[in-house]
């Protein structure tokens, strides 16, 4: 069911460089119950939703995560495993010792979760590596970017938290001015942070989640916003797949429980959703993880039938490109 | 829950006035200022207190600055509570404008209009998200009446008046606030930059202080515009 990137229109501008606004994409919206498409502009996403329902966001903030060394070996950092201590994926051949700009190190003590991330001690906490991020490191970028778009591109208009290696990307194209429209529909809005690691190793390999473990936190009051939607009726959309992984993680069947921690939930077709009702994405590579997780809202025929739908419709791929709303069935 | 204060300017006259008292009364603090050693000072001694600090140098008219400066915050308190937009720069002066360097107009403008702006629009997002949070930022009787010879600094402080007052209009339908306040004359060096001739006593910035209390603990209407002096003169008959 892979759509060959030959017949893929991938985005590789952010839509304000194309003399759009950032919303100024596409929406489908899938309705699993009845296979139903609609096709609009993503400003009009409220259309699709109804007072009372709840959009939940992932406020992870973007950090520069990608390091040269002073030999030119680029390093991409992961995930803080503890302090100064991280997985990361080294591009190329490198020794044991990393030595960075600025008296920064670091030391490669054995393999990360999965490979190919390797395990890496820095020399210093990571509150240090932080600011040496922001000093030295710069953003991931992949190759289907027309230009090193700067940092403050791949980021949301509400990021808050840092911690994310690549951009939570479902929610680039919200502006302020769509989010106080959602409000006054009536459509709540709900923020957890969820630290996004890689989502690509290079030579088509992907994490796999059970391994990509990755950094959550659900605040007491933002659980209770989404906690009150529900169990008035209103349904709960999460912006991302980040946001379905942490929602999922802390959900004990009927209710957010407000926490954090670290997730591994690999979400795949058999799984059994108690927290999303519906999900907010972007058209991106279509690996089996990442399927899968859309075939738990969509079903099998359903994830065919959307992508099949955005190809025959010229939808844009990738994190500047249009969105997708898969919604489990309609409000009884 | 401890309250989380972030200032800019933090290192002379008021802004240091308000890190010393904030940090005093048991609030955690996130400051910058544009030159690295005096910062670094200033958080050493800070911290020699137990005053929890986060400091980052830089120049936050700047967009990147901001951004760092506001990440590495929220990655140490996850929250701000209180941004206090206290840094401006007076430029050169007593000048008339026919005599005002064309260069140095550009920069007090940009620079004293940049710097709330762009840390206001990295911060205003955790505030709406968490749905409370105040702005405080710093004006002058100067950024109400137009007085000769105060040059661009003037005219930059009527365009954050513009700013904050369109801010507070944004955020109506939210519970975070934003405010301005007017120290006053105080004695620092921007004003002995501004009147160097001055023959009159003036307050420390440490007298000014009671405003900022007043709208953090007791709270204002949003978009209000305070005078420090009046809140000192009614700390006084207390």
């Amino acid at each position: 069911m892979l759509i060959p990137a030959e017949k893929r229109l991938d985005a590789d501008t952010p839509p304000e460089k194309r003399g759009q606004m950032r919303d100024g994409v596409r929406l489908l919206t899938y309705w699993s119950d009845s296979g139903r498409i609609v096709h609009g502009g993503f400003p009009q996403l409220a259309n699709q939703l109804e007072a009372g329902d709840v959009l939940v966001f992932n406020n992870s903030r973007t950090i520069p995560a990608e390091l040269k060394t002073v030999d030119g070996i680029r390093v991409r950092l992961s995930r803080e495993v503890e302090d100064g201590i991280w997985d990361g994926l080294i591009l190329g051949e490198s020794s044991k010792k990393l030595e960075f700009m600025h008296g920064l190190k670091a030391l490669v003590t054995g393999p990360g979760t999965e490979p190919p991330l390797v395990r890496l001690v820095f020399s210093c906490s990571s509150g240090r590596l932080l600011r040496e991020l922001y000093r030295q490191g710069d953003v991931i970028r992949y190759e289907h970017v027309a230009r090193s778009w700067p940092l403050q591109d791949y980021q949301t208009v509400y990021a808050s938290i840092p911690g994310s290696v690549e951009m939570p990307s479902a929610g680039r194209a919200f502006t302020w001015r769509m989010l106080a429209n959602l409000q006054k529909h009536g459509i709540r809005l709900a923020f957890v942070t969820l630290h996004a690691g890689l989502s690509y190793y290079g030579d088509d390999k992907w994490p796999n989640p059970a391994l990509h473990p990755e950094a959550f936190s659900i605040e007491d009051e933002q659980a209770a916003i989404i906690n009150d939607a529900k169990a008035n009726g209103g349904r709960v959309i999460a912006v991302g797949t980040t946001v379905v992984r942490a929602l999922e993680t802390a959900s004990d069947g009927n209710t957010i429980i407000p926490q954090a921690g670290v997730t591994s939930l690999y979400l795949s077709r058999t799984s059994k959703l108690t927290a999303v009702d519906g999900l907010l994405t972007g058209f991106h590579e279509q690996e089996a993880s990442h399927i899968d997780l859309l075939q738990t809202f969509a079903g099998e025929e359903g994830v065919k039938a959307i992508y099949k739908e955005a190809v025959a419709k010229c939808y844009l791929w990738h994190e500047f490109g249009d969105m997708n709303l898969i919604m489990k069935q309609a409000r009884s | 829950m401890t309250t989380i204060v972030m200032i800019t300017g933090a290192t002379k006259g008021l802004g240091r006035a308000l890190a010393w008292y904030y940090g005093r009364k048991g609030y955690a603090l996130a400051v910058t200022a544009r030159t690295e050693n005096d910062l670094v000072q200033l958080a050493s001694a800070l911290q020699a207190e137990n005053i929890p600090v986060v400091a980052v140098a830089g120049d936050m008219a700047k967009a990147e600055d901001a951004e760092r400066f506001a990440a590495l915050t929220l990655a140490r308190y996850n929250k701000v509570d209180v941004l206090i937009n206290n840094a401006s720069i007076f430029g050169p002066g007593p000048s008339l404008l026919l005599d005002y360097p064309d260069a140095a107009f550009q920069e007090v403008l940009l620079t004293n209009t940049l710097i709330p702006y762009f840390l206001t629009k990295q911060i205003l997002p955790t505030m709406l998200a968490r749905d409370s949070g105040i702005v405080i930022t710093l004006t002058s009787e100067a950024g109400k009446t137009g007085f000769a010879e105060w040059g661009a600094y003037g005219i930059s402080k009527f365009a954050v008046e513009g700013m904050v007052q369109t801010w507070a209009d944004e955020v109506a339908d939210s519970n975070v606030r934003f405010h301005l306040v007017d120290p006053g004359e105080m004695d620092t060096d921007m004003h002995a930059q501004a009147l160097p001739d001055c023959d009159y006593p003036l307050d420390p910035p440490q007298k000014r202080l009671a405003v900022f209390d007043y709208l953090i603990e007791e709270g204002a209407a949003n978009g209000s515009r305070e005078e420090a002096i009046i809140h000192q003169q009614k700390e006084g008959e207390r």
